[in-house]
């Protein structure tokens, strides 16, 4: 008898067994495409892993799709037949795109003054203002920061040391001097030139923000769609000249437009003493110091010290998170639920140790200099998963990391700083970065040269706004 | 090859009983050895030091180590595991088989087709084929993506990858080529003895075409392999990508520094395929191109 | 008043094609003495209308409306001038067929031992139709759809395009950076065939002699071969650096001098060819050796009795005897040079410095890819593409005079 009832009660369990995935909610599948293909993807992986495990009914599925330009393209194209994800990085270059197409909720819209989602709080607050701002289209917040970078300076203190100099350099001015009392090192073939980095048009945005100037009309595009290109300024002019000054003393190797792996190698092997870059190499550049062995240290960007306005701030570089718009409301709470998620305190914190990117909260960079044990927040790129942070306090044991977050805490925001938004921006690039690098490396009349870029830019502008502004 | 070579052996005239004994101790044409080991230094340099590279951590690159490092197996994990080459290269294989066997299937039947039949607007017919060699056809990526998807019946990504690819002009080429060489008599037996079209291709000049066939193969192999630029639009899983695309994720650097030991550990790891497919069919490939024309 | 200039206008650009055809018809009557003068005449006339109207028509003779620039009224001359080609050539090739009793259409070569019968036309569908159906819907559908926008301003995602006639051509007119672009394209192609080719016909040539190891010798010859371009350009990043290159810490250790390989002119062009050639070497080795294996060493012997010596072997038979080689490799590689080392220049010197390395097909690839603006991008790769059709053409013309197909 009681085995009879055992029976029937175990064939009971199964039925029911069986019967549990068709009672449960359908799971919400969402697709997420980010640029990274390396340890970053890895980690991205694994976080969207750790979310899906709080989540039964969500899986969020992260796709590779090798490159920023390659995004762009192909959630273009899969916009046309309908087969593209419920979240995307795109990439800053991309903002005015985002915007123009239509194509994207705003997280702050999908929020509408909730402070949690799915059990994932909301507190933009807690984000660095600079940052908070560059994502602020339309007066709200369009998309979720995630990897974020400013450039910093890094020093071989070493060399430097050798040359005399005790203080690190903050100034254009202070660069000009050091190469100067560096260069008997370069003539004695200890070093090979006083700095090297990479040539892009990034820190010419940059520097064009930190002197208070616009890149284009309409205060950056900030205040308004922006019509017309602004190079026509002293800003620009004495960005110019200063490449022209450091290359023509020979104090600068140049290595070619958007070369950033030799500028990188050059130094780290301690062949320069100067050096910039994105924040995000803090790691591969302290890396290949202590290899080489030299004593690496870091500052902020430095600034032109004869711009009216002092150092002003810098703009930050990078992506973030967008959701696509047309989803179902389901989706829509899953994917602003993920984003929350994967940009809170410890995501962030962990984000930042596995890239190097800044954290985008105050409160990560306050939970990296307070750790507690079994923090699980160091991202270990062999194993590919998270361990603790030994450490109490990760910025004393790695102060360089910190130097990125200042410069962007510091950082007035205005719309300089908030950085310009255009439509071909991505177009522009090569433009202005290409006339320095021209006058640069051949002089000329660099105030014909700018008229001529000026035009060419301001007509390519205008085509686009043709095509994509309202009318 | 060896037959030639014992005839020329005959005419040669330093190849006598006589030689000098430096002569002798001196590889017999020694300027080729020379000039071959010369090339060979220079052209494979670039991947000698690939492989180099890939035995190498980051700073050991940075600062030019000449010796080998004890990286090589952590690098090829990185490349097989972590990145999921191996996953890549089965893909781009079975791509890159597809589009050799189907661009040496139609070709040859394009090539019977513009050489054994009457009509008229023949160079018409290989004309419009031909121009189709010099249509490039990355800028036609965007509307091709838009005619491929707009069907949507396909049973296998890989099947809309791959059909667009398969027309071959090089192919065509050198198969109407190759056809032409073949002395008329055969056709004009097979006729005699009744044959159809079709038994005279299969029976004569694909038995006859074996060479011309590997060596096509080979080269629309390499094709297929180092497809990118098109996988990378059209395929949206991940887990369906080429190595291409492996390669790509592999030499990508956004802001932060290359990762040196990996990629060139991609480089030589991704060229071998194409290598071995090469090796085995060497002997038809370098018999396998008759481009002369027997009048 | 504008509308009657512009319905003028048709009537103008026929009249001349009109004139132009019945002239050229003329003349070719007086030259051949074949045919009759007033049907020469009448149908010069229509092909030239026919050929003026070609290209100009589909766009409504839009770049001969009154408010257009002068550079629109040259292209649509240019334009003109394209279509009477085309259509004077072959009006005239058949009208002189006609009058000289001809086939209107040539049999094309019919092979001794072509298939009898009636079917051939059939059977030859059949075995063509893959092919062509292939050709049509995934190459010719997808280059019409891509051609129409070349009259376009039209950017990727963008809701809307406006047809801007033939601007996106006119503007490449007065285009002083895209002459040199062009200019550098061919600079560049012409450097890499001649080194690729000449140094390949060398390497071939020993492979060729009867040594131990060719095979080896071969496979690691065409290594590079089995790299793509873009791949290749990283490699070359690595090599050629001014401060980071295994290159130039080579050439600091023993000679003391460093070579900015990427980062001036001319050497940074230079680089573009070396890498080029490297990643091309290969597929020409390949195919002169499998060249050389044809030619018939019982042609080499007995010149070789009669006295010739290598030299004069090589110079009257062995490269003779490869033009049909040669002939196929200085396609293939004029088609690499100018479309497939784009990718190669984007990671070796992003068409620097200051513009040296930027040549056309880079340019297609920066417009249309990266910068998605691919109305300008289309019409310039239209351009391109008829380059490469008018050398090809060229090519083919002086090959067919020059290819020896053996008669042995």
């Amino acid at each position: 008898m009681i085995r009879r009832f055992a029976l029937v009660a175990l064939l009971l369990a199964i039925a029911l067994g069986a019967m549990a995935p068709a009672l449960a909610q359908e799971t919400i599948e969402l697709e997420a495409w980010v640029a990274f293909s390396d340890h970053r993807y890895d980690w991205a992986v694994d976080t969207a892993e750790r979310f899906n495990a709080l989540h039964d009914d969500i899986n969020v599925n992260m796709v590779s799709v090798v490159d920023y330009d390659t995004i762009v393209n192909n959630y273009t194209l899969g916009r046309e037949d309908g087969n593209y994800p419920e979240i995307v990085q795109l990439f800053d270059a991309a903002l005015q795109f985002a915007v123009d197409s239509d194509w994207f909720s705003y997280a702050e819209t999908i929020i509408d003054g909730r402070d949690e989602v799915l059990g994932h709080p909301v507190n933009f607050d807690d984000i660095i203002p600079v940052i908070s701002n560059y994502y602020t289209v339309e007066g709200v917040w369009a998309s979720v920061a995630w990897n974020t970078s400013t450039p910093i300076m890094y020093y071989n203190v070493d060399l430097l040391q050798q040359a005399g100099i005790m203080e690190l350099p903050t100034t254009w001015a202070d660069i000009l001097d050091a190469c100067a009392a560096l260069q008997p090192m370069v003539d004695d073939g200890t070093i090979s030139a006083c700095a090297t980095w990479p040539f892009s048009g990034w820190f010419i945005e940059q520097w064009l923000a930190q002197q208070n100037e616009y890149m284009v009309n309409n205060e950056n595009g900030r205040a308004g769609r922006a019509t017309e290109f602004n190079l026509d300024t002293d800003a620009y002019r004495a960005i110019a000249e200063f490449y022209r000054e450091l290359y023509s003393n020979g104090y600068f190797i140049f290595e070619g437009q958007d070369q950033w792996g030799p500028p990188t190698q050059t130094f780290v092997s301690g062949k320069t003493a100067i050096f910039m870059s994105s924040s995000a190499a803090a790691r591969a550049v302290s890396e290949g110091a202590a290899e080489t062995g030299f004593t690496l240290d870091t500052v902020g960007m430095a600034y032109n010290q004869d711009a009216p306005s002092g150092w002003v701030g810098n703009i930050l570089g990078g992506a973030t998170m967008w959701i696509s718009n047309g989803l179902a409301p389901e989706e829509e709470e899953a994917a602003m639920a993920f984003l929350l998620f994967f940009s809170n305190t410890e995501n962030s914190a962990s984000w930042h140790t596995a890239s190097g990117y800044v954290p985008v909260r105050n409160s990560s960079i306050e939970l990296l200099s307070n750790l507690q044990p079994g923090n699980e927040i160091l991202w270990d790129i062999p194993s590919g998963s998270r361990v603790d942070i030994e450490a109490d306090d990760w910025y004393a044991a790695f102060p360089n990391y910190l130097t990125a977050s200042t410069q962007l805490g510091n950082s007035t925001v205005n719309n300089a700083t908030r950085g310009s938004t255009y439509g071909t921006f991505q177009q522009s690039r090569p433009y202005y970065n290409g006339l320095v690098e021209d006058y640069m490396l051949n002089g000329g009349d660099l105030d014909a040269m700018i008229a001529k870029t000026n035009e060419t830019l301001t007509e390519l502008l205008q085509e686009y706004n043709f095509l994509f502004a309202d009318e | 090859m060896t037959e030639s070579a014992s005839s020329r052996f005959v005419f040669d005239p330093s190849a006598g009983q006589s030689r000098p004994l430096w002569r002798r101790l001196i590889p017999q044409r020694w300027y080729a050895h020379l000039i071959l080991t010369i090339s060979v230094i220079i052209i494979a340099f670039p991947m000698f030091y690939a492989l180099l590279i890939s035995t190498q951590s980051n700073p050991e690159v940075w600062n030019h180590k000449f010796t080998p490092g004890d990286m090589f197996f952590e690098n090829l994990r990185t490349v097989m595991v972590q990145r999921n080459m191996g996953r890549f290269m089965l893909n781009s294989f079975v791509i890159a088989l597809a589009i050799s066997v189907g661009k040496t299937v139609m070709s040859v039947l394009a090539g019977l087709g513009l050489v054994y039949f009457r009509y008229p607007g023949k160079w018409i017919v290989f004309g419009f084929v031909l121009i189709t060699l010099i249509m490039p056809g990355d800028v036609l990526l965007i509307a091709l993506y838009r005619r491929v998807v707009s069907f949507d019946g396909w049973p296998h990504p890989y099947v809309a990858l791959t059909l667009p690819l398969l027309a071959s002009a090089t192919g065509v080429f050198i198969f109407r080529q190759h056809f032409m060489t073949m002395p008329p008599d055969l056709s004009e037996a097979a006729q005699l003895d009744g044959a159809s079209p079709l038994q005279f291709l299969f029976r004569v000049l694909i038995p006859l075409s074996w060479n011309t066939i590997g060596a096509l193969m080979v080269i629309m192999f390499l094709f297929g392999w180092n497809q990118f630029l098109w996988p990378l639009i059209l395929l949206r899983d991940q887990d369906l990508q080429v190595v291409q695309w492996g390669m790509q994720s592999l030499t990508q650097n956004l802001e932060v520094g290359d990762n040196f030991g990996p990629m060139m550990m991609g480089v030589i790891i991704t060229s071998l395929p194409p290598m071995i497919i090469f090796i085995i069919l060497q002997r038809q490939f370098m018999k396998g191109f008759a481009l002369t024309r027997d009048k | 008043m504008e509308e009657i200039v512009f319905a003028v206008q048709p009537v103008i650009v026929g009249l001349v094609g009109a004139l132009l055809g019945a002239g050229y018809f003329a003349f070719l009557r007086w030259q051949t003495r074949v045919g009759g003068l007033k049907a020469s005449l009448l149908v010069g006339a229509i092909c030239g209308v026919a050929g003026a109207m070609l290209l100009t028509a589909p766009l409504g003779y839009c770049m001969f409306e009154a408010d257009k620039k002068n550079d629109d009224y040259i292209v649509g001359w240019i334009m003109v001038a394209l279509g009477l080609l085309l259509t004077l050539n072959i009006g005239s090739t058949l009208l002189w067929r006609f009058f000289r009793g001809q086939r209107l259409l040539p049999r094309g070569d019919t092979t001794p031992g072509a298939f009898r019968g009636r079917n051939g036309a059939l059977y030859a569908a059949a075995a063509l139709s893959p092919t062509i159906l292939v050709l049509i819907y995934f190459v010719y559908l997808p280059m019409v759809d891509t051609l129409r926008l070349s009259t376009f301003l039209a950017r990727f995602g963008a809701p809307r395009t406006r047809f801007i006639c033939v601007s996106n051509f006119s503007r490449m007119l007065g285009d002083l950076d895209y002459h040199s672009n062009l200019f550098l394209s061919f600079a560049l192609s012409f450097g890499i065939i001649i080194i690729t080719m000449s140094l390949a016909l060398l390497i071939a040539a020993m492979l060729n002699q009867p040594i131990r190891g060719a095979n080896i010798y071969r496979t690691f010859l065409i290594w590079p071969y089995a790299i793509s371009p873009i791949v290749a350009g990283s490699i070359f990043g690595l090599l050629l650096g001014t401060e980071s290159g295994i290159v130039n810490r080579v050439l600091d250790l023993t000679l003391g001098v460093k070579v900015p390989w990427l980062v001036t002119v001319p050497a940074a062009q230079f680089s573009v060819v070396l890498a080029s050639v490297w990643n091309v070497i290969g597929f020409n080795i390949l195919f002169y050796t499998a060249g050389l294996q044809t030619i018939p060493k019982d042609l080499l012997e007995s010149a070789s009795i009669d006295g010739a010596n290598a030299w004069q072997r090589f110079a009257r038979i062995t490269f003779p005897l490869l033009s049909p080689f040669t002939f196929f490799l200085i396609v293939t590689n004029t088609i690499y040079a100018f479309f497939d080392t784009f990718g190669l220049i984007f990671v070796l010197t992003r068409g620097g410095p200051t513009e040296s390395t930027f040549t056309a097909m880079y340019r297609v690839y920066v417009t249309g890819i990266l910068a998605s603006d691919i109305g300008k991008s289309t019409a310039q790769s239209l351009i391109l593409f008829l380059i490469v059709v008018g050398i090809t053409i060229f090519q083919f013309r002086v090959g067919q005079r020059r290819v020896q197909y053996g008669n042995y």
